[in-house]
């Protein structure tokens, strides 16, 4: 069902990249011979567990850990009294990446103990014993006296003057200047905009809390020999993860070794170090032997991070000609009591239009902490952009495909021409291969029964810039190449993407090269699978090192027998005057059984341009992945709290609904592929992609089948009968 | 609060022996969150096993179980089987799925006692003779991994279906792998997979079929 389109950006084909190819790894993974961090056994090695608060909020007056301690079998116990650590990735002034500058700026520290306690599910003590089953009961011994303070779940709650503070200087969450400031875009002027507006229209959208969920639950297993540590944890970023546990520890970056071969999944939740890791490498100090901690579900959901909760409040202006004049955004992110991320929203930058202002305000609550997950501000900030234009579109009555394509820009932010562009092509070939026209009720909530089919659509940029990483490559004797990558494969195939474009560059059959990857001592530094960069910057590394390496061989030839060539590569490819942008178009025909309050997806088409496709296979698989996720967080998933009792109700499979099997329909998706002479053969962003469209799209399906908008994910059944009734 | 409160003992649980505590957990009710723990201290070698017999992949092994072990545990932890994953270890996820007496079983969501006599097989027990099955090889051909923790649970279930069902449509599919989740929502390809291996689908890497 997969559509390919290389012609109408005239992309000439090639040798390896660009056709359907298995993983190299694929048949580790089909016979359970991958091994994940929860499946390495050290000798001697020891099993831990945490305590977490089961209040939102609390002093700690005092742990006892007399009966604990006196557990036979336990090794070692650290609490905030004998562990003051600081956990820098996981509280950042400004929520970007962290750095040793950030570490000096950041005045809301987490250590890896905190007292007070902001949320249920943070560490409160962490035990290492002989086996789980004793590191279990060893938590039961701890005594832990709290004094409960008040707490405050919402995050416009939190801003009121009466809520309780989470922090000393207050509940907006700090710049990287430790300034309380929203982040703010602005352009023109919205009040004179509005002013001559023919019409204007309000509303607001929320979403929720959701959680990451990658099926792997976190767990890392710990090991000093002497000064050196070994961690083996499943992390997106082995780099990154390095620099983070050295800065942490205090200890100089060789002394740590970080090995990622396999991982369950990432979706944002695994970049950096986590205080998992750190918890585990602490322990393995203390007690003076390895130690693996896994996570239950619950702890994963509850003591890690999910998506930023946002609120949304716009005012959008516009003229005679139905074109924008204003478009204002105040929104609300709720991120926890640290700020592990921005808490930005996206969206607003999509559109032609003279007057633009956007606040977003990060706020602390004493939820879960917020942070990555699968393109961060972006599903929250354009499910609210795009359900507001579909509202606009609505009450002017006309097709919202026809108010996108007269309003949305061309340029980068309006204001820089893009590399190549084909955004206007994604939307009109989806629109055609969706028979939109057919699809969509001009009169919404118009079908008779009560079954009610609608239509929905929306459309994306996201970023796709270059920037530095490396690769090493080296033959021997008889021609055999080793490609060297600081790559892990969180599930987009990172390693077989690497090995590909290795192999076009060298020209050589895929099986001519073995990838070297996941470890942090025989890698070179990669930039971390996050931002959807790996294919870009180390795929460009990768086609450098290449380079070289055959300019070796041509003057020299191929080594002789035992010796080997070696050359390695840190490009810093640069752009200037024009942006790199992925794009795409999603629609989606959903059929809303009205009597049941039940939305089914009846029909999803996909149409991307991520630049040349590296392995369609794969690409397509990204894509498809993703706009399941994007169903899900649509339709049901959630982090429910209790409001009286502050406690999470959902955490876990079960109650959060993640999408199922009989939930996933068949996902429609076409490339429009191109190339920009920029990146591996012009390869783009496509990871984190797929996940961007499906709220806005199915919340703008649901609105055209019913007639009534849905403004909070997710669109649940009570919600939906609630608004019909 | 603490995860024994939170989360039950997996034999308790396991055995139903404490349903109102069991209600009360999945609601997250705290149970007495500041009362003082209760709990005796177990002395390891205090702790009940049982010696059983069990056939694994093909394999008569006599072992000797804490009663307290998941069939999980037994096949993780003792016997190195580390290709049956753990996903949520209280039968939400599928990731642990097993075939006990060819019929697929969480194995989180079994007691290692309870597989006395009985046949256990697991992802590393489907090929034979490093020949993969004609499902692996449709997994590897669908790309439908992809980041493969959920894919031995995925392939338990589904070799047993198709033992049942040779010619599935993909709403037939879609039912059977139901309790297997999979959050890279790999799904059109595990259902494509399915389907080919089954010569009932599309024979490579198409996707999304109907
Ligand atoms: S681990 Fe057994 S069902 Fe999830
Ligand atoms: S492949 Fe990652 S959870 Fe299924």
């Amino acid at each position: 069902m997969m559509q390919r389109d290389d012609k109408t950006f005239g992309v000439s084909p090639l040798q390896t990249l660009g056709h359907a190819t298995a993983r190299i790894d694929a048949a580790e993974r089909v016979t359970g011979r991958a091994k994940y961090t929860a499946d390495i056994q050290l000798p001697g090695m020891l099993f831990a567990r945490v305590l977490r608060s089961p209040h939102p909020h609390a002093r700690i007056r005092s742990i006892d850990l007399s009966k604990a301690r006196a557990l036979p079998g336990v090794r070692a116990i650290l609490t905030h009294d004998n562990c003051t650590v600081i956990w820098g990735a996981g509280s950042v002034a400004g929520g970007q990446q962290y750095s040793d500058d950030i570490k000096k700026i950041t005045k809301q520290q987490r250590r890896a103990f905190n007292n007070p306690v902001r949320f249920v599910g943070e560490p409160v003590a962490a035990v290492a014993a002989i086996n789980r089953h004793v590191a279990e009961e060893a938590l039961t011994l701890i005594a832990v006296d709290y004094e409960v303070l008040p707490f405050v779940l919402e995050q416009e709650d939190a801003l009121k003057p009466e809520a309780p503070k989470i922090w000393p200087e207050g509940n907006i969450a700090l710049n990287n200047r430790n300034e309380p400031l929203p982040i703010t875009q602005r352009r023109g002027s919205v009040a004179t905009g509005l002013q001559q507006s023919a019409q204007v229209f309000e509303q607001r959208f929320s979403t929720s809390f959701v959680h990451n969920a990658q099926m792997e639950p976190r767990a890392a297993v710990a090991h000093w020999e002497g000064d050196k540590l070994t961690i083996y944890t499943p992390t997106g970023g082995i780099a990154n993860c390095r620099h983070d546990m050295a800065r942490d520890l205090g200890i100089a970056e060789d002394k740590v070794r970080v090995i990622c071969h396999y991982m369950g999944g990432n979706f944002g939740n695994k970049n950096q170090n986590q205080d998992a890791d750190l918890i585990t490498a602490l322990l393995a100090q203390e007690a003076k032997a390895p130690v693996k901690l896994e996570l239950s579900r619950r702890e994963d959901f509850i003591g890690m991070h999910g998506r930023w909760p946002t609120v949304h409040y716009y005012k959008v202006g516009v003229d005679a000609q139905q074109q924008l004049t204003a478009i204002q955004l105040r929104g609300y992110s709720g991120m926890g009591p640290y700020r592990k991320n921005s808490g930005a929203m996206a969206g607003v930058e999509l559109y032609k239009c003279p007057n633009i202002e956007a606040v977003v305000t990060p706020v602390h609550t004493n939820k879960t902490v917020s942070a990555n997950f699968r393109g961060p501000e972006y599903p929250q900030g354009f499910f609210g952009i795009q359900s507001m234009m579909d509202d606009v579109a609505a009450k002017l009555k006309v097709d919202p495909v026809e108010f996108a394509i007269k309003n949305m820009t061309r340029l980068s932010r309006d204001e820089v021409p893009y590399t190549v562009y084909s955004l206007e092509e994604c939307i009109r070939r989806g629109a055609a291969a969706f028979d939109w026209k057919a699809r969509w009720r001009s009169v919404p909530g118009s079908d008779p029964g009560p079954i009610k089919k609608g239509a929905g659509f929306t459309y994306m940029v996201f970023r796709s810039g270059l920037g530095q990483s490396s690769a090493v490559v080296r033959v021997d004797a008889q021609g055999q190449y080793t490609l060297f990558v600081g790559v892990t494969d969180v599930g987009g195939g990172a390693k077989t993407t690497m090995g590909l474009i290795a192999a076009e560059a060298l020209g050589v059959p895929l099986s001519q090269v073995n990838v070297v990857w996941g470890d942090t001592d025989t890698c070179p530094f990669s930039v971390g699978e996050s931002g959807s960069r790996t294919t870009i910057m180390t795929g460009q590394a990768v086609v450098e090192a290449v380079r070289d390496l055959k300019g070796q061989i041509a003057a020299k030839g191929l080594p002789p027998a035992g010796q080997v060539l070696t050359a390695s590569a840190t490009p810093r490819p640069t752009i200037e005057g024009r942006v790199r942008g992925a794009f795409g178009a999603h629609f989606v025909e959903v059929e809303v059984d009205t009597a049941l309050g039940r939305v089914q997806v009846t029909k999803y088409v996909a149409v991307h341009d991520s630049g040349r496709l590296m392995n369609p296979l794969t690409a397509q698989g990204q894509i498809q992945g993703a706009a399941i996720q994007g169903i899900g967080m649509a339709l049901h998933e959630q982090l429910l709290y209790d409001a009286r009792s502050g406690k999470p109700l959902t955490p876990g499979y079960y109650f959060d609904r993640i999408p199922t099997h009989r939930d996933a329909p068949p996902i429609e998706v076409s490339f429009i592929e191109t190339d920009d002479g920029l990146g591996p053969y012009g390869a783009k962003a496509i990871g984190e992609s797929g996940i961007i469209l499906g709220p806005g799209a199915v919340a703008n399906a649901v609105f055209n089948a019913i007639g009534t908008r849905m403004k909070d994910l997710p669109i649940t059944r009570d919600k939906i009968l609630g608004a019909l009734a | 609060m603490t995860r024994s409160e939170h989360e039950l003992s997996r034999r308790a649980f396991l055995e139903g022996t404490t349903v109102a505590v069991v209600a009360a957990t999945t609601l997250n009710v705290d149970l007495g969150a500041q009362s003082p723990p209760t709990v005796a201290i177990a002395v390891e070698s205090q702790v009940p096993r049982t010696t059983i017999r069990l056939t694994v992949n093909g394999v008569a092994e006599r072992v000797e179980v804490e009663d307290r072990w998941t069939l999980v545990e037994l096949l993780r932890d003792r016997l190195g089987l580390t290709g049956t994953k753990i996903g949520c270890d209280r039968g939400e996820c599928g990731a642990c799925t097993v075939l006990v007496d060819d019929k697929p079983a969480y194995a989180c969501s079994q007691l290692a006692v309870w597989m006395d006599g009985r046949e256990v097989t697991t992802v590393e027990g489907l090929a034979r003779n490093g020949v993969l099955t004609p499902l692996q090889q449709a997994f590897i051909d669908h790309d439908a991994p992809q980041c493969g923790f959920c894919t031995s649970g995925q392939l338990m279930t589904a070799t047993a279906f198709l033992k049942n069902t040779p010619k599935p449509t993909a709403a037939d599919v879609r039912s059977a792998l139901a309790g297997n989740l999979c959050r890279c929502a790999s799904y059109n390809h595990y259902v494509d997979a399915v389907l080919a291996a089954a010569g009932t689908g599309p024979v490579r890497g198409t996707g999304g079929a109907q």
